[in-house]
């Protein structure tokens, strides 16, 4: 590793917390071994046992994200607030962009929508080039431009904001209405995954009949829209389907779409933000959906955070919330395009 | 053809990608936002030698071309076309510049090479890990110039240029990756 690295990333954590600290965010540190989770088909956990005096075992979970314990923290009245923290992903190994062990940033904000949180990105990422550019950590020519992986990005020109549905028709040729049914009942007759294979087969995709609808809006996003989105300024993409947003808020007007965006900085994707899902109900639901996903996957059965829906009841404010990547925002600055570059002791 | 999948991709095989025959050149995992696991992989068209980006289901199933590993030698260039025989059969088989790509100006006529086949098909040559080449031209290292890292071009017994250190002359020979070009050390013979 170049000592460099190291230092950008020193900076970027440095900064990140002086930046929140003095816009009266209150920093907060929640725990990483838990009894329960959130489940979440995509994800693979690490489990472990909480062994007591006489050795009495109780299986545990390395958490995925701070999520649960920070909208409980919410929902009692915590206020706006952040965390640095580690987060664990099991499987997520031989990659240039994911790690096992990785750490993240996230904020809420309360009385907010996701909205107020795209100008949160706007802002941070201009303090954090500001900040590594003075240090003369980040060389950068005063117009705002540096360079990521061979190519210029522009940090203060208006930053890109496009729509999924957008995306979908402007790279992918696909009108979001052709592949859902907007007066669906539940998710699954919203989203029915025969009419998006026959518009996949079409354009040559192999299908089987146990993909998902999710899987395989996922291979045209990664195959058509995600390598357009390296653009030379940063890009926000915004209005996710719902089967891709276990948290996030419905738009009012249209329940096939969810309140959650992405941000693509030199087509890394940095941060995942949501309008936070509050309705304990429709949450519920959902679990128990990801729940069966999850079995359906094969992946390691997890107790799931009761806890999490009795604060919800209790009341979760109206909020939004982000995770960013800090590995990857390392990254970005120190213009590496392997994670483990920016790590003192990366999995291999 | 035997099927393979993602789980069992690696860097140099031959796959079947849209009905065209491809290499795997590199491929990783990837998890986009939320959503399932995917396998990005990037893959050389044999026949126009284009590269191709294509992103995978996790557990997709592709199609396999059966390869096999033959010792030919490579006889000469004519037009785009690398000829080898093998020197059992006598028969000869031809590789397009597309496939052998960079590769071609580190080649020597009259040595042996490994090319993988298909039937009676050469797909690819399997590149070995250095190659050995004798400089032919070289300038004397400039006096004074310390600088550590500091390379200077040679010309070596194929023709090619290579960024060597500066210590490297006329007659000695050198060892280079094939697969970047780049110099490796210097052999002592």
């Amino acid at each position: 590793m170049d000592w460099r690295n190291w230092q950008i990333r020193e900076e970027i954590i440095w900064q990140i917390r002086n930046h929140f600290r003095s816009k009266g965010f209150k920093e907060a540190e929640t725990p990483l071994i838990r009894p329960t989770l959130i489940p979440e088909s995509y994800l693979e956990v690490f489990t472990t046992k909480l062994m007591d005096r006489n050795r009495q075992e109780k299986e545990m979970y390395l958490i995925t994200s701070p999520e649960a314990s920070l909208k409980k923290l919410l929902s009692a009245g915590f206020g706006n607030c952040f965390e640095i923290t580690k987060v664990f992903r099991n499987t997520e190994t031989d990659s240039d962009t994911h790690q096992p062990e990785f750490t993240m940033l996230e904020w809420y904000r309360v009385g907010s929508n996701y909205l107020k949180i795209m100008s949160d990105c706007v802002e941070l990422f201009n303090y954090l080039w500001r900040s590594l550019t003075e240090k003369k950590l980040v060389t950068a020519p005063a117009d705002g431009t540096f360079k990521y992986a061979g190519k210029s990005i522009n940090f203060k020109q208006p930053w890109l904001k496009i729509s999924v549905s957008e995306a979908l028709e402007k790279f992918a040729d696909i009108n979001f209405n052709d592949i859902t049914h907007k007066d669906g009942k539940d998710s699954l007759t919203r989203f029915p995954a025969a009419k998006l294979a026959a518009v996949c087969v079409k354009k040559g995709y192999k299908v089987t009949a146990d993909n998902s609808w999710e899987e395989l809006f996922n291979q045209v996003y990664l195959n058509e829209i995600e390598p357009r989105l390296n653009l030379k300024v940063p890009v926000i993409i915004y209005d996710f389907p719902q089967p891709m947003a276990a948290l996030a808020k419905l738009k009012k007007e249209d329940h096939r779409l969810a309140e959650r965006f992405e941000l693509y900085i030199g087509g890394l994707e940095l941060a995942d933000c949501y309008s936070e899902l509050t309705d304990w109900r429709e949450q519920q639901t959902r679990f128990e959906e990801e729940t069966k996903l999850r079995k359906k996957a094969g992946k390691t059965d997890v107790v799931w955070d009761r806890e999490f829906i009795e604060a919800l009841k209790s009341g979760l404010p109206d909020c939004a919330g982000v995770a960013l990547g800090i590995d990857r925002t390392a990254m970005l600055f120190a213009d590496c395009t392997n994670i483990r570059d920016v790590l003192l002791f990366p999995f291999a | 053809m035997a099927k393979v999948s993602t789980s069992g991709f690696q860097k140099g095989m031959f796959i079947l990608f849209r009905g065209e025959i491809t290499q795997i050149v590199s491929f990783q995992h990837v998890n986009p936002g939320k959503g399932s696991a995917f396998v990005r992989t990037k893959l050389r068209n044999l026949k126009t030698g284009n590269a191709i980006e294509f992103t995978y289901k996790s557990g997709e199933q592709a199609e396999q071309i059966p390869v096999f590993v033959k010792e030919l030698q490579y006889l000469y260039k004519e037009g785009s076309h690398f000829v080898f025989m093998d020197n059992q059969s006598y028969e000869q088989i031809s590789l397009g510049d597309a496939i052998i790509g960079d590769f071609g100006r580190f080649m020597k006529e009259g040595e042996i090479y490994q090319v993988y086949m298909h039937n009676e098909n050469g797909l690819g040559l399997r590149f070995p890990k250095k190659v050995k080449l004798k400089v032919t031209e070289a300038d004397e290292a400039v006096k004074g110039n310390t600088v550590s890292g500091a390379k200077k071009m040679v010309v070596v017994e194929t023709g090619a240029k290579v960024a060597v250190p500066l210590f490297i002359k006329t007659g000695e020979v050198i060892s280079v990756d094939p697969e970047t070009g780049e110099y490796v050390e210097r052999v002592n013979e």
